[in-house]
């Protein structure tokens, strides 16, 4: 999922970043691939269960409440 | 005692002849500052050398001792102090261009622990430019060298800090640990590398981090050597509200109770993928000696780590919020390597960010519930022995693997989960490459037990093929 030169330069000047020369995109980009791949990864995650606190049993190693 | 001896001390042998006035903290600080500067040129360990201050500290520290005051093992022990903790009227770089002269006006708590508890501070040491990688090859100060080999890297980003308790200069030193930069320069300088529970030590006086995930911790020759330090520097910080406000144990009884009933877990997934053969070797061969100690083993699964990679997003963004004005006003100041890595977070968006936060969460609660299961797991500290310094990438697995600047993280890849987890870490030396190149040993443990993590560290270090190997420098 490569995101465009284009798109990157937009989002620099709409939410008011690091403007990035074309050399300096490329040299951004490995790191951006990296979190590209990662966002892939979680594509299939559900995390909509994961709430801010939930009830362990500790001496039990079980869950109480999902 | 000749100072060659004398520098090859652990801690916990050096303070009682302190103790007893048969060794003086200056005799001992002359011969570290001295050594200090012979293993400058080849380590280029050292931002800044404390020469007068270091004496002058010596000299109060035998004054005290001459008046009866004794202030406990770390009284006269010379540090190194990792050049990103601030010290009040020392200069503080972050080794940074930015910060090249910046002098903070008070000392980091931790810096003020460890005085109070009458230890000398030597230098403040090189790291990796803003400690924003695992290699301590800066750009502006030069690349720090690992004692064990001189064109390998020590680690990062607390390097200097690795190779100044390794090649006897310093003691211990204080580094941080963000993502590993305390363990790392540990695993592949053969010596003792604590991340403690986060909240257990304050980060108050820690320059330019992330809010989340870095811890101050000690690097030293000995297990027991680390919870000394620990002790001195852990409580809680009224001024720091990332600390909490749970009871210290008393190390040094804890390390009296021995290793029975302990039982190890070793994990079936994520953490033994990816390795080099000879890493697997050794860490599988010091399983078998901790078995053999009669700690018992359970194999555990943490299945979530598949998503692991998930929690650089969190870093990624914070790292581009911590550095924002300082990019704003010094941009060509920066080395690449940092630049890039950190401008690459202005792309993150706040929806991935609230995923990697939750992330983080499954991760965090599936090695909890592990650990009621088990006392400790047990995992290779690093991948791979010391990459060499001129490595752009690194072969594991039959894969290219980037070894510094944007897209890297791989060496990180078993220390950091536990920076997003906050649970206690360390690592210990558990043999050698065929390259003579330290491998390291980590252990896991549930949050405020550090101790168990000491007693099954203390039990081991004494089976350990590494036990009294020291790195053969000139």
């Amino acid at each position: 999922m490569p995101i465009s030169d284009e798109t990157l330069r937009r989002m620099v000047a709409e939410y008011g970043g690091f403007e990035l020369s074309d050399a300096e995109l490329e040299l951004v980009k490995p790191e951006l691939e990296s979190y590209l791949a990662e966002l892939q990864n979680l594509r299939d995650l559900d995390l909509s269960s994961v709430m801010s606190s939930r009830l362990l049993r500790a001496q039990e190693g079980g869950e109480a409440d999902a | 005692m000749p100072s060659s001896e004398l520098l090859n001390l652990t801690i916990s042998e050096l303070a009682p002849l302190i103790q007893a006035r048969e060794v003086s903290p200056v005799d001992v600080t002359e011969a570290a500052l001295a050594e200090a500067e012979r293993r400058q040129p080849a380590l280029n360990s050292f931002i800044t050398i404390l020469h007068e201050q270091a004496m002058a500290q010596a000299e109060q520290a035998e004054e005290s001792l001459a008046r009866g005051e004794y202030l406990g093992p770390l009284h006269g022990i010379p540090i190194g102090i990792k050049d990103n903790i601030a010290t009040g009227g020392i200069r503080t770089t972050v080794g940074s261009k930015v910060l090249r002269d910046h002098v903070p006006d008070e000392d980091a708590e931790v810096v003020r622990r460890c005085k109070e508890a009458g230890a000398i501070i030597l230098g403040k040491e090189n790291l990796e430019e803003f400690a924003a990688g695992a290699t301590s090859n800066n750009p502006h100060y030069g690349a720090v060298h690992n004692p064990w080999g001189l064109e390998h890297i020590p680690g990062g980003s607390s390097g200097g800090g690795g190779a100044n308790v390794a090649s006897g200069v310093t003691f211990a030193s204080l580094g941080t640990d963000l993502g590993g930069s305390v363990r790392l320069p540990g695993a592949f300088c053969g010596v003792v590398g604590l991340k403690q529970t986060f909240g257990r030590v304050s980060q108050r006086g820690l320059m330019v981090t992330s809010f989340n995930g870095d811890h101050i911790g000690p690097l030293t020759r000995s297990v027991r050597d680390s919870a000394l330090v620990l002790q001195a520097i852990a409580g809680y910080d009224p001024l720091d509200p990332s600390t909490v406000p749970v009871p210290v144990d008393d190390y040094s009884l804890v390390l009296e109770r021995g290793i029975q009933g302990l039982t190890m877990g070793i994990p079936s997934n994520y953490y033994f993928e990816m390795l080099d053969p000879e890493v697997e070797t050794a860490v599988r061969r010091a399983i078998a000696a901790l078995e053999e100690l009669g700690i018992a083993s359970r194999e555990i699964s943490v299945p979530s780590m598949e998503y692991a990679g998930a929690l650089r997003f969190a870093s990624m963004a914070d790292s581009v919020v911590t550095h924002e004005a300082l990019i704003a006003s010094h941009r060509e100041d920066y080395g690449p390597d940092t630049l890039y890595r950190t401008l690459a977070g202005q792309f993150v968006l706040g929806r991935d960010y609230s995923k990697a936060m939750k992330v983080q969460r499954i991760i965090k609660e599936e090695h909890a519930r592990v650990l009621q299961q088990v006392d400790f797991l047990v995992t290779p500290t690093t991948p791979l022995p010391a990459p060499r310094i001129d490595a752009q990438t690194i072969p594991v697995g039959g894969e290219q693997q980037k070894v510094r600047g944007p897209g890297s993280g791989f060496i990180s890849r078993n220390t950091s989960p536990m920076n997003a987890t906050g649970f206690p870490a360390i690592t210990l030396p558990c043999g050698f490459s065929e390259a003579g190149l330290p491998i390291g040993l980590q252990f896991i443990g549930r949050p405020w037990e550090e101790g168990t993590l000491f007693r099954v560290g203390q039990a081991y270090e004494d089976v350990s093929p590494s036990r009294g190997v020291r790195p053969a420098l000139d």
